[in-house]
């Protein structure tokens, strides 16, 4: 009888999560893992009545998993300071991709659970915008945060993200620029290509030493990559900021053409791309490939860190259009722990741990969210310069990031390249 | 001796089918309503058949790659198929007419069931990608000169890498099978038909193939549902396209866009619709034997 039970009662509860998507009803709310008190016991004006909502909750933040030195970061930094500064326990769940974490509230709104189980996601882009599409965001908070005054609000680059307004459903916690990055025991610092033509030769001249990440789900660098490459070819980003098909239809067959151009000279004659960052910094490391991508402030600094690339390895940029962007964190509406998302989401603005984020051997290796300009507590300050000391030698001068630093797509021409880039350059039809 | 249960067989499987029935056919029921374009989630509530329609016409970004992913589906799964059922036979024909040995046997290709496919996958990976183990053999002991001119065996367009993984694994799988049978089987045919003057090949061909058949295929059917359907292999050793029909089904219904779902979703059932359609014709056939 006992083992009937145990058989019977899971199928019960997919019968009652089937049930309530055609009507939503309060049965469904036993299926969600934590139950918590609901929103509106704290007064986003009162910051203090936040903290005493978030006192001894648990939030339940979905992060990209990918990073082994990441995920650490988070554990070693994050989750004990919640736990002292505001007894609220952090629960880091880990995901492939970000849009598995969308695709948990969706599937929690289809089924209507409220509360559901996320609190906090790692975001930006397409999945911000999927959230937003669907009105299943917390609204309404990201100014709010007390170390917002940090953040410099007027900035098009983080208040639009990918070309969609963040409209405060979104703070940031860092930002990124895409570099390129060698071994400088292998090649000298005055054969590096310096632009997009310049690479092709380079590439063309040694053949199957250079491949780019696929874009797509997981290569979201290489999408970046063929991004640079669009830039590059129409004189600038400035048009790709607005989505208009009659742009993309005068300016897609030139970046076929380029990638095309540029494919049999690649590492297995373009047959086959590398699937995401850690493989194509493996195939650098193996000496398959002369470069790889990353997103990383820190340049090669963090890879390194960890032994994953030699530590002669550097990161370095092309003269103009490499793609930078922040990346945000959002609260889901249907989140059971709000007020103790709001606080991480305000913690992660602290200017001390925007300074150990930078700091390579932290192996986080992002950028900042905040602008430096705006901290003026004293210790801070001191915080923000001593880590930027530590960038060493494996980073791209801060100078050569901000001459070539341009804005991202608006987010269309994202699945725009994405899509077509299968069609025209991997399939090659 | 315990008392035999008098309960109709259907009621002690009541529990078990109910889950099955229940699970199964809540998601199945979803996955209908979702390839149809239902997601009330985002406001459709229409039902349509663009997405089979697009898929099946071969537009749109789902459709542009079906046929392309059917065909490369169908290669491997055949061909994988087709191999290791008959180097199992080979193999099993083969230990069976050892004398002795036979636990030991069993027992070696027991083993190979224990190894998940994904970690059979992965371990085929650091041994014969290009910059794999055998790569940096190879180039250290002066074969090749780079690691990287290994040739291309997994990660590979043709699925060879895909092939070799479900042949290394399934052939054990199947050798079990008929083994088991082979072992049931009185010795006394495979003499009489010596007697009688039958050799070596007619002994196989008359005697032992019709007597093993029937169990060899319904393993086969079991490997091409398997392979044919399998998700975790393509997704490690296979390229970026061509793809197999499951890798592209999961790249759809976790599309940004969620549109894309009912795209994902109809390939997932196409799918379905393909192994129920060759069981059922794989029964047909044993059933009129």
């Amino acid at each position: 009888m006992k083992r009937w039970h145990s058989l019977i009662a899971p199928a019960l509860l997919v019968l009652a999560a089937c049930s309530s998507s055609a009507t939503p009803s309060p049965a469904a709310t036993t299926a969600a893992p934590t139950t918590a008190p609901a929103a509106g016991d704290f007064d986003l004006d009162q910051w203090d009545s936040v903290l005493a909502a978030a006192r001894g909750q648990t939030v339940n933040w979905y992060v990209w998993g990918g990073s082994d030195s990441i995920n650490r970061f988070i554990d070693t930094f994050y989750g004990p300071a919640l736990q002292e500064r505001y007894g609220i326990t952090l629960n880091r769940v880990p995901v492939a991709d970000t849009v598995d974490a969308v695709n948990q509230v969706l599937s929690e709104k289809q089924a209507g659970t409220d509360p559901g189980a996320v609190d906090l996601i790692w975001i930006n882009g397409e999945n911000f915008y999927t959230l937003k599409q669907a009105d299943l965001l917390f609204p309404a908070w990201a100014q709010k945060l007390p170390n917002s005054r940090y953040v410099n609000w007027d900035n098009p680059a983080l208040n639009l993200d990918f070309g969609h307004p963040v409209d405060n459903y979104e703070s940031p916690w860092s930002s990124a620029q895409l570099q390129l990055v060698y071994d400088s025991a292998r090649l000298e610092a005055a054969e590096l290509p310096r632009s997009y033509t310049t690479l092709l030769e380079w590439a063309c001249a040694h053949p199957g030493r250079f491949t780019y990440i696929a874009p797509g789900p997981g290569g979201f660098l290489g999408t970046r990559f063929v991004k640079g490459a669009l830039y590059d070819l129409s004189g600038g980003s400035a048009a790709w900021l607005t989505f208009d098909q009659a742009t993309w239809d005068t300016w897609s067959p030139a970046l076929w053409a380029y990638l095309n151009e540029l494919k049999p000279c690649l590492w297995r004659g373009g047959e086959t791309y590398p699937q995401d960052e850690a493989e194509l910094r493996s195939l650098l490391a193996n000496q398959e490939v002369d470069f790889s991508l990353t997103n990383d402030i820190t340049g090669a600094g963090t890879a390194i860190e960890n032994g994953l690339l030699p530590a002669t390895a550097r990161a370095f940029v092309f003269d103009q259009n490499m793609i930078g962007d922040f990346n945000y964190v959002a609260i889901p509406a249907n989140a059971p722990h709000k007020a103790a998302a709001l606080v991480l989401a305000d913690l992660l603005l602290e200017p001390e741990f925007q300074a150990a984020q930078i700091v390579p051997a932290n192996g986080f290796g992002l950028g900042y969210a905040i602008d430096v300009n705006r901290v003026t507590d004293e210790a801070a300050v001191a915080a923000l310069l001593a880590a930027a000391t530590q960038l060493g030698e494996a980073a791209t001068p801060a100078s050569d990031l901000a001459r070539a630093l341009v804005g991202d797509t608006a987010a269309e021409y994202h699945t725009l390249v994405e899509q077509d880039w299968r069609v025209y350059v991997l399939q090659g039809e | 001796m315990r008392r035999r249960l008098s309960l109709s067989p259907w009621l002690s499987l009541a529990p078990a089918l109910a889950l099955v029935v229940v699970l199964v056919g809540a998601s199945l029921a979803y996955g209908v309503a979702q390839s149809l374009g239902l997601m009330a989630v985002i406001g459709q509530n229409t039902v349509s058949l663009d997405a089979y329609r697009s898929l099946l016409s071969g537009h749109g970004p789902a459709g542009r790659e079906f046929w392309s992913a059917l065909g490369f589906s169908l290669w491997v799964s055949v061909t994988a198929t087709i191999v290791s059922a008959a180097l199992a036979l080979l193999l099993a024909v083969g230990l069976a007419s050892r004398p002795g040995g036979g636990a030991a046997d069993t027992l070696a290709l027991n083993w190979n069931l224990a190894v998940p496919h994904l970690v059979w996958a992965v371990a085929l990976l650091l041994f014969l990608a290009q910059s794999g183990l055998l790569a940096r053999l190879a180039a250290a002991g002066g074969l090749i000169e780079l690691p990287a001119e290994f040739p291309v065996l997994v990660r590979d367009r043709y699925g060879l890498g895909l092939i070799l993984h479900y042949v290394s694994k399934e052939t054990p799988f199947l050798a079990l099978i008929v083994l088991a049978m082979l072992r049931s089987q009185p010795t006394g045919y495979a003499q009489v038909a010596a007697n009688l003057g039958a050799n070596r090949w007619q002994r196989l061909r008359y005697v032992t193939l019709p007597f093993v058949m029937p169990g060899l295929l319904a393993g086969a059917l079991l490997v091409f549902a398997f392979v044919f359907s399998a998700y975790e292999v393509p997704a490690v050793l296979g390229v970026g396209y061509p793809r197999m029909l499951s890798v592209l089904a999961l790249r759809f219904f976790t599309d940004p866009d969620l549109r894309a779902r009912a795209d994902g979703m109809a390939v997932s059932l196409i799918l379905t619709a393909i192994v129920l359609a060759v069981a059922a014709a794989s029964l047909k056939r044993g059933g009129a034997k």
